[in-house]
């Protein structure tokens, strides 16, 4: 893949850490490979309002970024919803070239989740994760006044966790480095800090192959 | 007063908001006046970070508005701190009564301005029109187009403004989004070379209980020029600090810039974009697909444009046959019905021998990027000119024209 665009749909506030961290460790590897990388979360989203969708992007090339200022990704190859429900609503799957991923944070089966997926003919696989419990993601129920203490829409510069990928956000990349290859696997490994969720979650991916492009 | 803990040289990736944070830190600043405002919000959180885990020892004030903000780097500055504010559109707005006393009496404040479109309405976006609007209020005042270039202008108008002979307050400058939350490798420098470069600051006058002074106050009218004549020429005379600061800077950090203007490929070009800010990255590209293409096209991007570099202008800009000034900026109802780069590019160039002719370009307004395409379209517009050999019309708004 000569040139390719990450995009992460997640929500305001609760999962922008999350959101974050997916692109920031993957434009990292990719930098770390020798590649052209940049992440950076959409400008017009931010400062984020709690449970507003808001999106996050990552570029990686093998040539200098000459789109480096385009504060959009216009042509996402992969697409990643931190949270299930955003399946529905808003077309996410908007400027995605034939061939593309989506990955969904869901207990639901490929199966099941499809039939919500507008387009889903530009796609060449839907995988679907269930990141929340292979990370036993539990701080929406039991941590939520840390959580409102950690997390001030301030861009991250107010959490207190600076660890990547210490909850959700590790099974969700593990899905989309296995099922893409946009960077390789034991590049990003050492980032992530829930190396248990990382793991199982590449055990656990429902993959439904659709219409794969010619290269 | 505690300094700076010793740091190695190292190279970090970061945005230009967290730039000018560090350029704060490294400048070792005494005061820091905040009030939030995107995108400058990110430079004042980075700021409150370090302050917080003892990084820096700073008096770090959050101010109840912008007005407010500025009065507190103002008096701060007077009592002889280094003193280290920002803001971004309308925030710049707000605080426009201060601008003028600051550099009428000399105070050698910096103010990190991340642009933002001002109001209606409401947009996020990236114009240089905030910052420009104060442009003739006695501050120095540049852009920068990229992180690293952001935290090295912050270094050198501390220097230049704190020179005994400038004494002016300094508005480093950044594209909002282009630059303040774009990340790009940022080498922070050795404590030792900021040391070197930057030597803690003195005002000559500071307000002192033991040696009581007034600043500011109430005057006649005769005593009203003198001043004004002073603080004229200490932006006059600032011009040989600038270029003194700019060539220590290269000798100590090893990054040397024309403190004036960038020149890219302009060797045998005959159609130029000036321009300030980030949008000379993509521009840089755009010029070199179009040299491939056997285009003699270039780039100038003006550094600094207070105190502006006329005769710099005039010799640079008078080699070419067509000038496309590139204005992200409002100018409405000005003399080109554009942006304001405009007309003192073509005030400086009045007094050439060899005047190119010259077209406006709004193009980037609303905090749009300028892609490659738009690069070349203007480019068209240059060329075709100059086959003319004379100017059609003479403000192009891109993107909304065939």
């Amino acid at each position: 893949m000569a040139y390719t665009e990450l995009t992460v749909w997640t929500r305001g506030i609760i999962m922008d850490k999350e959101g974050r961290d997916i692109v920031n460790s993957i434009s990292a590897s990719a930098r770390i490979e020798g590649k052209y990388a940049q992440a950076m979360e959409n400008y017009v989203d931010n400062p984020d309002r709690t449970n507003c969708p808001t999106r996050k992007y990552c570029r990686v090339s093998d040539n200098v970024l000459e789109n480096e200022l385009t504060y959009e990704n216009e042509h996402p190859n992969v697409v990643v919803l931190v949270e299930g429900t955003m399946v529905k609503g808003w077309d996410y799957m908007r400027g995605m070239p034939p061939g593309g991923t989506l990955v969904i944070n869901t207990h639901y089966t490929p199966d099941y989740m499809i039939r919500f997926v507008p387009g889903p003919e530009r796609l060449a696989q839907l995988v679907c994760v269930d990141a929340a419990k292979i990370a036993d993601h539990k701080w929406l129920y039991y941590r939520l006044g840390e959580l409102g203490l950690d997390r001030l829409s301030t861009e991250g510069a107010a959490e207190r966790n600076k660890s990547i990928a210490p909850d959700i956000a590790a099974p969700l990349i593990a899905a989309v480095v296995k099922t893409t290859g946009i960077v390789k696997m034991k590049t990003i490994e050492p980032m992530i800090a829930n190396k248990h969720a990382f793991e199982v979650a590449l055990n656990e991916l429902h993959i439904m192959p659709l219409n794969p492009v010619a290269v | 007063m505690p300094m700076l803990a010793e740091q190695k040289k190292r190279t970090v990736r970061i945005n230009g908001c967290v730039a000018s944070a560090q350029a704060a830190k490294y400048a070792d600043v005494d005061v820091i006046a905040a009030y939030p405002i995107r995108p400058y919000t990110a430079t004042m959180m980075a700021l409150a970070q370090m302050v917080a885990n003892g990084e820096l020892d700073a008096e770090y004030i959050v101010a109840d508005s912008e007005h407010s903000q500025l009065s507190i780097a103002h008096g701060a500055s007077s009592s002889g701190a280094r003193v280290f504010t920002g803001s971004s559109g309308v925030g710049v707005q707000f605080a426009y009564e201060l601008y003028s006393p600051i550099s009428g009496s000399r105070m050698p404040v910096q103010m990190m301005i991340a642009d933002r479109t001002l109001d209606p309405p409401g947009d996020f976006g990236s114009e240089h029109t905030d910052a420009l609007s104060t442009r003739d209020m006695g501050w120095i005042m540049g852009w920068s187009c990229d992180a690293q270039e952001a935290f090295d202008n912050h270094l050198i108008a501390y220097r230049i403004g704190e020179d005994p002979r400038v004494l002016l307050p300094q508005m480093v400058c950044q594209d909002g989004f282009f630059v303040s939350h774009i990340t790009g490798d940022v080498e922070l420098p050795d404590s030792g070379q900021v040391k070197e470069f930057l030597p803690p600051y003195k005002h000559p006058y500071p307000l002192d209980p033991r040696h009581p002074v007034s600043h500011g106050p109430q005057i006649m009218p005769e005593q009203g020029p003198p001043l004004q004549l002073e603080r004229a020429r200490a932006m006059e005379q600032s011009m040989a600090v600038i270029e003194e600061v700019h060539e220590e800077f290269a000798k100590i950090f090893g990054r040397k810039y024309d403190p004036w203007v960038e020149e890219f490929m302009t060797d045998d070009a005959e159609v130029v974009f000036f321009l300030q800010g980030a949008h000379a990255v993509t521009a840089r590209f755009a010029i070199q697909h179009m040299r491939e293409r056997g285009l003699k096209v270039g780039m100038v991007r003006l550094r600094t444009i207070r105190p502006y570099p006329t005769d710099r202008v005039k010799d640079v800009l008078s080699k070419f046959k067509v000038v496309g000034v590139i204005e992200t900026n409002m100018g409405l109802g000005s003399v080109s019905s554009g942006g304001v780069l405009y007309a003192e590019a073509a005030a400086a160039l009045y007094e050439s021998q060899k005047r190119p002719l010259i077209l406006s370009f709004m193009a980037g307004m609303g905090g749009e990027a300028i892609v490659l395409k738009e690069f070349y379209w203007m480019t068209e517009k240059m060329l075709d000119a100059q086959r003319r050999g004379k100017i059609e019309k003479r403000t192009h708004w891109v993107g909304f024209e065939e």
